[in-house]
Parts: C-alpha cells; structure tokens; sequence
C-alpha cells in the first residue's frame, strides 16, 4: 500500500522534453538578437560605465592613489 | 537638445556602505562563533540564545541579508544613478528602503536567538517580518523602476536588467514561499506541507541565491569592473545571452537540492538537466569578466579593487562549475547532507560576494569622501588574509565533506556497516572543524583592517553628499510623464514584462505539477495528524534549530536503510508544516527515531548530550527541562494548523486538545520515573520533546495494530497508541 505513486504521474515525461525545448528557443532567441545588434550599438553599450566621469577626479589614475604605499 | 543639471544622491549610497561594513562584522563573528561551537560545544555557556541551531540561521541571515544585502543596494544606488543619468526616483523612498532593511536585520537579530523562527532555510524570519520585507522590497522596487523611467540614457545598460531581474523575481519568490498562515505574534505554519513545502522551499532557496547572490552581483561586476579597470565590457553580444539564459535556467534548478529524497524522480531529473547547462551561462558570465581585463592585468598586480574583483570572478567560477557537478545525482550521493555543501555555498559566499563587496567599498570610499585610500599596505593585507582565510576555511571543509560522505557508505567485508555509530564520523571531523575556526577568524581579521582602513579612508577625506552633473533629457516618446501605457510600451516596461516571463516558466513548470502531485499524494490510512503534544514538541524542536543538524530524510541508500531503517515516504510527511527534512547531518538523521530509545534516554541525551554518547558535540539543553510548554498557545496552533489543512476536528482545541496532551504526558511522566527518572513537571518542554522525538517515524511502523485511524477520527485517539 504504502509506495510512492508520485513516480507514476501520467504523461510526466513530456515536461522534460518541453522543458528543454523552451530552453533552446530563449537561448537561439536571445542569440539571434545579439548577433543582430550593430557594432556601434554594442561599442556604445560596452563602454557605457566609463561614460560617467563624476568620480574619476583625483582617483581616476592608480599610481598616487594611496597615502600609504 | 535640452540640457538637465541633476545631483546624484551620495548620501545614501554612504549610509548602505557603512551598514555593509558593521553587519560584515557581525555576520562574519556569528559564523565563527557558531563554527567553534561545532568542536566546543560548551561554548554557548549554557545560554539558550547563542546555541548553534539558534546561531545558523543569525549567521546566514546576517551575511546573506545583512551584508551582502547592503551592499548590494549600496551597488545598486551608485550605478543606477549613473547609469541611469537620473537621480533615485525617489529619496523618501531610498530612505524607506535603508532603514526599513535595516530595521528588519535588526528585527531579525533580536528574534532568531530568542528562537522565533520557521525553520525554513534564508526564509527563517517569522510572518510580521516577512510582511515588512515585503514592504520594504515593493519600495525598493518602485524607486528602481521609477528611476528607469526618468532616465536619460536611451540604453538600458546589462547591469540594469540584472537589477530587473533581481527586484521582481525576489519579490515572487518571498511571498511565494512566505504563504503561512499566523498562530501568535510569532508563530506560524507554511500552507504547503511535506513534499509541497520542500519544493516550495527550494524553489525560493536555490533561487535565493540565484537572484539576490548572484544576479544582483553580476550587474555590480559589469559596472564596477569596467569601471575599475577602465576598460569596457569584453563582449556586450555574451552578456545579452548571458543574462536571458541565466535567468531563465537558474529558476528551474531547485529540486536539484533535494536529490533522492521522496521528492518525485521526474521532478529531481528535471533540476538536474538544468543545473548542469547552467554551468554555460555561469561560465559565459565569468569569462567576460575575466576578459574585461585583457590588457588590464598589470593593474591587478598593484590596484587592491581589481585583486578583490579577480578572485571574487574567479570564485564565482569555481562555485558555479562545482554546483552544477554537485547537482548530478551520483555526486550528490555523496556530497549531500555533508560539509562538502558548506565549503561550495563559502567559495561563493567568502569569495564572490565577499570580495566582490570589498572590491566596490575599496573602490567607493575615496572616491564618495574625494580623497585616497588610507593605506594600500592595509588593503593588501585584507586581501591576503581574506584569501588565505578562504583557503583554510574550504579546503579542510572539503576534506571534511568528503571524508565523512565515505564512511558513512563504507561497508565491511561481511556486509555490515563499518561506521555503524554516526558519531565515529563526526570525531573524525573535528580537526577540519578546528582548521574552519582559523580560515573564519583569518577572514574576520581581514575585514577587521579592511574596516579600519575604510574608516580612515572617510576620515582623511570630506564627504560629497550630492554630485552635481549635467545631461541632455531624452526624447518624451520613451517614457512621457504620467502615461502608464507608454512606460508599458517603451523598452523598460516590456523588458521588464519579459523577465517576469522567463523567470515564471520555470516556476510554472514546477508548480503546476506541484498541484498534480496535491491531488496524487497517497493518503496513508497510518500517517495521522500529530497529537497536541508533539505539535507543541514539534514547535520546540523548530525553535531550538535542530534541523540545522539533523536530516528527517532517509535516501533510498542501503548505507542509509541500514543505519536509519526505512526510506522516507512522500505519503510520511502530508502533515509536515513546515517540512523539516534539513540540508545537513552534523548529526544523525532522526526521521525514524521514534521509540529507537526509551524517553529516559531522551531526557538524559538533552540534559547533557555526552553522558548518552560520549564525544557528542551537541550542546546541552538543560532549560527545556525547566521551561514549561506554552498551553496558552495550543488552541491557536491548533487553529492555525487546521486552517492550512490537518484535519483536527472542529473545536478539538477547546477542551480535547488539552486532555489529550494531559494524558499522553502523565505517560511519558510514568515512563521516565520506570527509567529511575522521578518529579518530572508533566508541562515541562522537555516532555512535548520527547512526544515528539518518540513520534518520529513511527507511523509507517505502527500499522496495523496501533494506528488504523480513519481521516475523520480524532487525533485524541492517536496518544493511546503513541507509547515508546
């Protein structure tokens, strides 16, 4: 009587396989979109941290950044 | 083109760095106070509030929320702004968030020594808690969104989608696993039972760590480490597939922490397939990190930031090949239950979050305060020590895991086992734990001169409340003032509803079955609601944090058939809320502990647990033997536990409840006087601890003779049959 019938759920498998497929469509999806994206967008955006300047005034260069070095 | 001049908000960006630095202290103390209690277990001096079950959770709630979680929102409130070219949406709101989390960390510091806890991993914090994280989290939420809303930057940079991803998917996780219905002020009882509450619980623990460790992180990681290294990002193109598939792998992994236990095999399958391809997206992750820094690595030799951002990149990619590879069912075989999960999730915690932490205080300090960092010697000696530290406390953990994993498996010849007592493989231990305490307090000593440093670091210089820039406003047609369906129309608010998407097919695909598994659980005829007592013993072996040490899970292993008896059964645990099948076997699993002693034993085993087992390193509990049950409490527990499905009868907790728990009292009264154990308060704690521990497991044993009850007899009928 006692056994673990929750190994016998009907049509179980097929969420492993829809699983796996809903993988691959995200990640071909997101693929295709980034290889889709133009190289000044992409420049842009990969340099876009260094964008900001509020803080790089007397930190900005390592050599001298310390007091006690 | 329209030019803004705007000020940055630095004050608060200083007010979440500084409450990082404190609770890394108190965080990181906790941790080694509770590592050394591990091989000196007299060292909570008999007080109740600092034993280790009590201190794990303050420990990992200090450091996961505390520190980590400050940080983050010191991270958060730094870049958003800049990157946002916008100041925080809101500062009532920036200040709602700082002192509502704060108040909540203290909240928590103050409750769960006092042992109000639910027992549920980084969910600890009882329901008025939950409710203010909650309110805290929504303001968090709205102040991120709305700062994206006002932005004027066109692009939303890959650190603000990490950001994103993070504020909805913890929101849907807390309340997802914080579904718990209040018996007191500070008690309640999860809706989801057994089987249900550890999916549930794992749903939110793995991803947890997914979205509050890790993704919130690796935005900080693209915004800091170019910045630090000025450089820009390696590849743009790899952080886009980065973060679409790490978002929508991770959620699915969950189940992966419950490998071989009565969670279904399909379920435990399905965690597994997506742990390991998430080693892709975790890798891809990593690698542009590192990438970054091409041309960049003579800095790393000199710049204390870019050393702390290295081995934080680098642990995050040990820690997330070696999940992955714990993940697969054979590993974790032997790695679960071990210590081998502690030294993975302090990899990731010491070392990615840790250092990742320091490497923006290092980096922020000088430049909020406009001055230099006191002393580069000082911040070497951090990063040294933080590593070495990193070092003793995985590698004899490791060992440790390791080694205790295979004796606990290891037969004879003639086909006994060869550690029959759980204790041999603890004392074999007890060196790494020693070696674990010097790794905790090298790393507490770094943070100790890191903390010095940074203090002298904001002394030597004048704080800059506010940053006064320029930027050109953005066109109106992104995101016009006050049109809710343009902001849904502009690319934040539909980036934002594909997130959700990609983070809910993962949970839905778990919790629809979930329901399908509700509705298939077998109703076992012997399993029955707990008696009055053991709800109240229950509650005390919740409060006390016995599941920091003790499994109630026994895999289907024969070395663990043969030492523990009988694999657990779903069908065992439909009236576990919460579930307490605990992620750690300091010491033994007790899920068929249940009349393997008499009660004297028990009595004599919490009064001081070394008389019974010589060598144990389980602290003494000698107030449960003076403390009374709290009876006031019964009728709302049982209420409460009734509201979220037990099947007590309705106004059972009048009158019945208490003489029931009366009678089975006086029985185990008279069982510890037969054990020459005399004047034992029927109320005292001690006493619903034992109806509970003597319970454990039992009900699948007690069949036919004892316990064939139907679903609608009262649970009053259960004591009579409940005797060791």
């Amino acid at each position: 009587m006692i056994k673990n019938v929750l190994t016998n759920l009907g049509g179980i498998g097929l969420y492993g396989v829809v699983s796996v497929c809903l993988f691959f469509t995200v990640f071909n999806v997101a693929l295709v979109f980034a290889l889709l994206k133009k190289r000044a967008f992409l420049t842009h955006m990969s340099a876009l941290p260094l964008a900001d300047d509020t803080h790089s005034g007397p930190c900005s260069e390592l050599k001298g950044n310390f007091r006690h070095e | 083109m329209k030019i803004d001049t705007f000020k940055y908000d630095n004050g608060i960006v200083r007010a979440f760095a500084i409450a990082t630095v404190v609770w890394a202290l108190v965080g990181f103390s906790a941790g080694l106070l509770a590592a050394c209690e591990l091989f000196w277990p007299g060292l909570n001096a008999g007080l109740q509030y600092i034993t280790f079950g009590r201190l794990r959770p303050l420990h990992t709630n200090a450091v996961i929320f505390a520190f980590v979680g400050n940080g983050m929102f010191m991270g958060i409130y730094y870049s958003l702004q800049r990157l946002c070219k916008a100041r925080m949406f809101n500062d009532k709101l920036s200040w709602f968030n700082f002192w509502g989390w704060n108040a909540i960390i203290v909240a928590a510091a103050i409750t769960l020594p006092l042992g109000f806890t639910t027992s549920k991993e980084y969910a600890e914090l009882e329901w008025p808690i939950d409710i203010a994280i909650a309110v805290v989290w929504v303001a968090f939420t709205i102040n991120l969104l709305g700062t994206i809303r006002n932005r004027r930057e066109k692009h939303l940079y890959v650190a603000i989608w990490f950001y994103i991803a993070t504020a909805l998917t913890v929101a849907i996780l807390h309340i997802g696993n914080s579904m718990e219905v209040p018996a007191g002020l500070f008690k309640s009882y999860p809706v989801y039972a057994g089987v249900q509450d550890a999916l549930v619980q794992w749903w939110y623990g793995h991803n947890a760590v997914a979205f509050f460790l890790t993704t919130p992180f690796l935005g900080l990681m693209y915004y800091f480490l170019p910045k630090a290294a000025n450089r820009p990002v390696f590849s743009y193109r790899l952080s886009i597939i980065h973060f679409w598939s790490l978002i929508f792998i991770y959620i699915w992994a969950g189940p992966h922490h419950l490998l071989y236990t009565a969670l279904p095999d399909w379920a435990q399958s399905l965690g597994m397939a997506f742990s390991v391809m998430l080693v892709a997206p975790s890798w891809g992750g990593m690698l542009n990190g590192l990438l970054t820094l091409r041309g960049a690595w003579d800095k790393v030799r000199q710049d204390p930031v870019l050393k702390f951002m290295v081995v934080a990149i680098t642990a995050y990619g040990m820690a997330t090949l070696e999940g992955p590879l714990l993940s697969i069912k054979s590993v974790n075989s032997l790695s679960h239950y071990t210590d081998w999960t502690i030294a993975h999730v302090h990899t990731g915690a010491l070392g990615w979050n840790g250092f990742l932490t320091y490497a923006m205080l290092y980096w922020l300090f000088p430049r909020l305060w406009e001055t230099k960092l006191y002393s580069l010697k000082l911040a070497n000696w951090h990063f040294w020590l933080g590593l070495m530290g990193i070092m003793f406390y995985a590698i004899p953990m490791y060992w440790a895991g390791v080694t205790q994993g295979l004796m606990w498996k290891e037969f004879t010849p003639d086909g006994f086992l060869r550690y029959p007592n759980f204790l041999e493989t603890v004392l074999q231990l007890i060196p790494m734990y020693r070696l674990r305490a010097i790794g905790g307090t090298l790393y507490l000593v770094g943070a100790c001169i890191g903390t010095y440093n940074l203090y002298r670091t904001a002394k030597s210089g004048v704080f800059q409340r506010e940053t006064e820039v320029q930027a050109a406003s953005l066109e109106s047609d992104t995101h016009s003032a006050g049109s809710g369906h343009r902001w849904l129309e502009s690319k934040a608010g539909w980036f934002t509803v594909l997130s959700v998407v990609a983070v809910m097919i993962g949970g839905a695909v778990e919790i629809v079955p979930l329901y399908l598994i509700k509705s298939n659980v077998p109703t076992l005829s012997s399993v029955k609601p707990y008696t009055p007592l053991e709800v109240l013993g229950r509650d005390l072996y919740i409060r006390e944090g016995c599941v920091g040490c003790h499994s109630q899970m026994i895999r289907p292993f024969r070395s663990e058939t043969e030492r523990y008896g009988e694999y657990s059964k779903a069908g065992e645990f439909v009236f576990d809320h919460p579930f307490l099948w605990g992620s750690k076997r300091t010491g033994p699993d007790l899920h068929r502990q249940g009349g393997k002693y008499p009660d004297a034993w028990h009595y004599n085993h919490m009064e001081d647990p070394r008389s019974t087992s010589p060598g144990s390193i389980m602290p003494p509990y000698p107030w449960l033997l003076t403390q009374k049950l709290d009876l006031k409490s019964l009728p709302a527990r049982i209420r409460a536990l009734r509201k979220v499905g037990v099947p007590y009868p309705e106004g059972y907790e009048r009158e019945t409840a208490l003489q029931n728990l009366e009678a089975q009292s006086a029985k185990i009264v008279a069982n510890l006087n037969f054990g020459s154990i005399s004047n034992v308060p029927p109320d005292a704690e001690i006493i619903g601890m034992i109806a509970y521990l003597q319970r454990l497991g039992t009900d699948i044993k007690s069949a036919p003779q004892a316990a064939v009850i139907e679903d609608s007899a009262a649970p009053s009928d259960v004591v009579v049959n409940r005797n060791p």
